[in-house]
């Protein structure tokens, strides 16, 4: 009954959500070219993956973005670390890091496949870039916030340097980190989409393209587009499972 | 006196009854017709006679308000579909897939009568011929688009497909820097471009083309069917302003050149470049089949060639079966 009472208004969102797209249709009798109803987009989206269009560029997809969060994430924490613990690499490191995350991603995109080339590369170097500064972010407040009583009694039982950090330090700060993952996964999903833009031959946003620009085929675009959300849903509901088990519920 | 105020009065009146008359039958001059045309992703010296016809009041004559608006050629084809666009300069190898998909547009002019899409290489590396790409490497933006088609097409003349050669996507349009380099051997490319930096540049280039083979539809001036409908006088008479122009820069192109700089000014920073652009330009856009039958015409056998072709890909973008009748319009032709 309580696990009803919290899928019901999540169902009703996505019903009021289908209902008002296909509203909007009818009242503007947009053609599919413009705005395909819901109906024609889920059928395109059972035939996609019927026909195995969509499979292969999802793998590709979901590749990149699982190494590109990998990287970017492992990457973050520890230097995340570092700006909690360490004055001098806030003061050398947090001017990059902000300007880092200040440049836009579409500029950034292109010079990245041009010097890693349109592989894999290139695709997780732009997922981790984007990871980064959130689960940076994160871990650094979240180190930060510990409670300072207990860095001492850790220390007053003699703890090693290494025991404080993983039982202590990263424990207590776990609920910002995994916080700034929940973003991070997110955005590691936009990151792989830009990169695939600025040039692959496979993957979900060479899909987009290729649906928008060459097969005119609009119901398939806004598949893909379903797809992508899909993705990235998913990611975050995995990160917020892995948050209950590690913190519990709030 | 009496007299004289009478003689006064009396031409007074006449005057004003004259100026009366005048304006009296005197027709309003109509408004002017708005047209929205769509040209490609920025301005540049390839859309000279729209700016010439434009400042030599050709189409303000035409009793027509024309504004520019630039986009890719994804987005002007959607624009046009949807009447957001009235008219707009779009490849017709776009529209062959898009009215496949149902986007109510219609081909009714050709501006670029050769493909202007080629694969150009320098000349040393021994590429004389599309059988002579088999084995070599080639660089493409991507693998999609007016210039994958083309390269299919070609490919298919000698027997090809784009498997027997190893390709290189370069998204950010460095092809012409990776055939220099060497890190190629060939690339995709446009006539009125890439090759043209390169003979500029010294660099002996070798450029084939795909229309002895398919002749592909080149970009043109596209419509949507709802607008031709509603607006076909002033759509005629833009085509005839556009045609106009591509006359007058055919016989003079520094006119076309002047044109272009006074829209985009950065292009007076090198002449000779843009110079040399426009009259690759101006080479494209006349074929024996123009020759035959004016500026502008459409040639629907060459149409359902192209058709055929791309029907028949194994990775065809064309959705549905078209005619070339669906595609193409005579109508606003002059």
């Amino acid at each position: 009954m309580k696990r009803l009472q919290a899928v019901l208004p999540i169902a009703a969102a996505a019903v009021l959500f289908v209902v008002v797209w296909k509203l909007i249709v009818v009242v503007g009798n947009y053609p599919v070219f413009i705005l395909p109803a819901p109906e024609v987009v889920a059928s395109r989206f059972v035939r996609a993956w019927a026909d195995g269009i969509m499979t292969p560029h999802t793998i590709t997809t979901l590749s990149e973005v699982l190494i590109g969060f990998g990287v970017g994430a492992a990457l973050a924490l520890v230097v995340g670390y570092l700006l909690a613990r360490s004055r001098l690499a806030e003061r050398l490191l947090s001017p990059y890091l902000v300007a880092a995350q200040a440049t836009p991603i579409l500029a950034l995109a292109p010079l990245i496949a041009l010097w890693f080339g349109t592989g894999l590369t290139g695709k997780v170097l732009i997922c981790a870039l984007i990871v980064f500064f959130p689960v940076a972010v994160s871990t650094m407040v979240g180190i930060r916030s510990v409670d300072r009583g207990l860095l001492e009694l850790g220390r007053s039982l003699r703890a090693t340097r290494w025991q404080i950090m993983a039982k202590l330090e990263i424990s207590a700060a776990l609920p910002q980190i995994l916080g700034g993952m929940r973003v991070g996964v997110t955005l590691a999903v936009i990151g792989a989409i830009v990169g695939e833009w600025a040039g692959a031959d496979s993957g979900l946003g060479v899909l987009i393209n290729l649906a928008r620009g060459s097969l005119f085929d609009i119901p398939l675009m806004f598949a893909t587009l379903l797809t992508i959300a899909l993705i990235g849903v998913s990611l975050y509901l995995v990160v917020v499972l892995i948050e209950r088990r590690l913190v519990g519920a709030r | 006196m009496r007299r004289s105020i009478d003689v006064v009065t009396g031409i007074l009146i006449l005057l004003v009854a004259c100026s009366c008359n005048g304006t009296g039958n005197a027709q309003p001059t109509p408004p002017a017709t708005p047209l929205k045309v769509g040209l490609g992703y920025i301005p540049s010296v390839q859309f000279a006679p729209f700016y010439l016809a434009d400042q030599m009041g050709y189409y303000r004559n035409a009793g027509l308000d024309v504004t520019f608006q630039n986009g890719d050629d994804a987005q002007l084809v959607t624009l046009i579909g949807s009447g957001a666009l009235d008219i707009g300069l779009s490849d017709g190898t776009s529209v062959i897939p898009a009215v496949s998909q149902g986007i109510p547009i219609v081909y009714a002019g050709t501006v670029y009568a050769k493909f202007p899409s080629v694969v150009f290489a320098k000349t040393s590396s021994g590429i004389t011929t599309a059988a002579g790409l088999a084995g070599k490497t080639l660089g493409i933006p991507a693998k999609e688009g007016s210039s994958w088609i083309m390269l299919e097409a070609l490919l298919a003349s000698a027997g090809l497909t784009t498997s027997d050669l190893s390709i290189s996507t370069y998204p950010d349009y460095g092809q012409l820097v990776a055939v220099e380099q060497g890190q190629v051997d060939s690339a995709t490319g446009f006539a009125n471009n890439e090759p043209v930096q390169m003979q500029l540049a010294g660099d002996p280039v070798t450029v084939l083309t795909v229309d002895s083979s398919t002749p592909l539809p080149g970009p043109g001036l596209v419509v949507g069917t709802s607008t031709l409908a509603a607006k076909k006088d002033a759509l005629r008479a833009f085509v005839a302003a556009t045609l106009h122009a591509m006359k007058d820069i055919i016989t003079d192109p520094q006119a076309g050149l002047d044109a272009a700089i006074a829209v985009v000014p950065e292009l007076a920073q090198d002449k000779t470049t843009q110079l040399a652009i426009l009259n690759a330009t101006i080479a494209q856009w006349t074929s024996a089949y123009t020759d035959a039958h004016g500026l502008g015409a459409i040639d629907p056998t060459a149409w359902q060639k192209s058709v055929d072709f791309m029907s028949g890909l194994p990775d065809t973008v064309v959705a549905k079966p078209v005619t070339v009748d669906q595609l193409v319009t005579q109508e606003l032709l002059p």
